[in-house]
């Protein structure tokens, strides 16, 4: 394994608090809701295994930190928007299972090749293009076909999702020291300060909204 | 080729900036050493980045060099390296092509420029695509099927800008790897983000003279201008093939450039988009070519 300061990108002689700090900026870098659906994520895990990895050798070796824990643990269901994974239950056509694992896999030229090939549009259906769509880089077919997905069957909460999460345009990781938003307006912005102070909110109450961000 | 990648010079540092320019310069050195004088008018922001982008560690040697731009003072210079090369190269296949299609789309004047441009470069892009075949075979291939789409007068941006895009993600094509993978996805969104910033800015001009331009199928347009809802629909999508773009740009060990690439692309794309979408661009970057 690689040397774990070096992972972190900060001197063996840093405090506990600037090896905490530095595992923070990372995990929030490489965390997995900023590449879900995406082709690289096996490369983000993969990242961010590394980096899990690194704090968890540099804390126990260090003791007497009361093992402090991470925060931040692998595997991730709590984003705005469930992908595939999520919703099998909703029906039982096993074509469309199929199509998702498909999805899943990365296996986009079959599953476009299937979903073509079935007459029928159902709002599944329209999901499950915009799914391909998303994969394949294209946002504006992407969001066409969620909304119609989501239009077709409004009680359906994985679609509605979808549509959120698009017209909000995603999420992502930004440097410490600022960045914007190609939406203009700071919206998006607005909506991110708006929920981490509410979660500041909640832990002074001793609750915690957003799990991730608020870690202890 | 359009200039939309670039950083924001007020938030570089210093040093960053230094370095900057050093590449801009040494691009521009490169093009003249490589495919003579007259190339040299191809040097652009976005072929800079690209430059920084393909950089491996520790090639970022400088030397001071004077030029017919700055007669006076020596600027420092990126010396010649793998890189550069590659963006050299690259500059004049797709400023070519950029030339041959301007040609064929305008009329009077600028179509006279263009054709004397071509001309004059027609000797660097068989020599440029000499050396980077697959290359220019992959820009070739693509820029005909955009052809097609426009022919068919396509309404998916999307499908448009593909086309756009996989002419990017080839400069990635000879990386191998995760390295490959990473940049093939990074030039992709790049290459996306491009193309409809580009038909945003041409929009009104597209209208007016009835080109063929993927907004006025995909939304209703009128007076050459997105509604408001559109325009947000549009930029949420630009959005989320920014967060792709910045995701794979965080998995790159992007080595001596990363806040030059890290301020272009979280602070300069979205300047670009802001300028574009409220349709000062062009007027900015008259202003912006006096002053330099």
């Amino acid at each position: 394994m690689n040397d774990p300061y070096s992972v972190l990108g900060v001197a063996p002689s840093a405090s506990d608090e600037e090896v905490k700090r530095a595992y923070r900026d990372l995990a929030r870098k490489y965390h997995p809701d900023n590449y879900h659906d995406n082709p690289l994520a096996d490369l983000a895990s993969e990242k961010m295994k590394e980096i899990n990895e690194a704090y968890d050798t540099i804390t126990k070796s260090r003791e007497q930190g009361g093992g402090a824990s991470r925060g931040y643990s692998y595997g991730y269901g709590g984003g705005a928007y469930q992908s595939q994974s999520a919703g099998q239950g909703q029906r039982a056509n096993s074509q469309y299972i199929q199509i998702r694992n498909l999805i899943n896999a990365n296996n986009l030229a079959q599953a476009e090749a299937m979903l073509n090939a079935i007459g029928t549009h159902d709002a599944e259906w329209y999901y499950l293009m915009g799914s391909v769509c998303w994969r394949k880089g294209w946002m504006d077919q992407a969001g066409q076909y969620f909304r119609t997905a989501a239009t077709m069957d409004p009680s359906n909460v994985e679609y509605r999702n979808a549509v959120q999460y698009m017209n909000q345009g995603g999420q992502a990781y930004r440097p410490a020291s600022g960045g914007m938003d190609m939406m203009g307006g700071d919206a998006a912005c607005n909506m991110c300060q708006n929920l981490i102070c509410a979660d500041c909110c909640c832990e002074m109450m001793g609750g915690n909204l957003i799990p991730c961000i608020g870690c202890r | 080729m359009y200039g939309y990648v670039r950083p924001v010079k007020d938030e570089l540092k210093v040093a960053e900036f230094d370095r900057f320019q050093s590449v801009y310069c040494g691009l521009c050195h490169e093009l003249a050493r490589r495919y003579g004088f007259f190339s040299r008018f191809l040097v652009n922001y976005d072929f800079t980045f690209l430059a920084m982008l393909l950089a491996e560690r520790g090639e970022g040697r400088t030397c001071p060099r004077r030029c017919a731009a700055h007669p006076l003072r020596r600027r420092s210079c990126l010396e010649s390296s793998a890189s550069l090369a590659m963006a050299a190269d690259m500059s004049v296949i797709l400023g070519w092509w950029k030339l041959a299609d301007g040609a064929a789309d305008s009329a009077g004047m600028a179509r006279l420029g263009c054709k004397a441009a071509c001309a004059a470069l027609r000797g660097a892009y068989k020599k440029a695509a000499a050396a980077r075949p697959a290359f220019a075979a992959s820009v070739e291939e693509q820029l005909e099927a955009l052809h097609a789409l426009e022919q068919a007068e396509c309404p998916s941006v999307d499908e448009a800008a593909d086309k756009f895009a996989l002419i990017l993600r080839a400069v990635a094509a000879e990386e191998k790897g995760p390295r490959g993978r990473i940049l093939g996805e990074l030039l992709y969104h790049l290459g996306r983000i491009i193309y409809i910033l580009d038909a945003v800015d041409d929009l009104a001009e597209d209208t007016a003279a009835g080109r063929y331009n993927p907004l006025c199928y995909r939304f209703s347009v009128s007076d050459g201008k997105l509604s408001d809802e559109d325009a947000r629909t549009l930029r949420a999508g630009l959005q989320l093939s920014r967060n792709a773009l910045a995701g794979a740009f965080e998995l790159l060990e992007s080595g001596d450039y990363a806040g030059i690439l890290s301020n272009t692309i979280y602070l300069g794309l979205p300047v670009a988009a802001q300028a574009v979408f409220a349709g000062v661009w062009k007027a900015n970057a008259k202003i912006h070519r006096k002053r330099s």
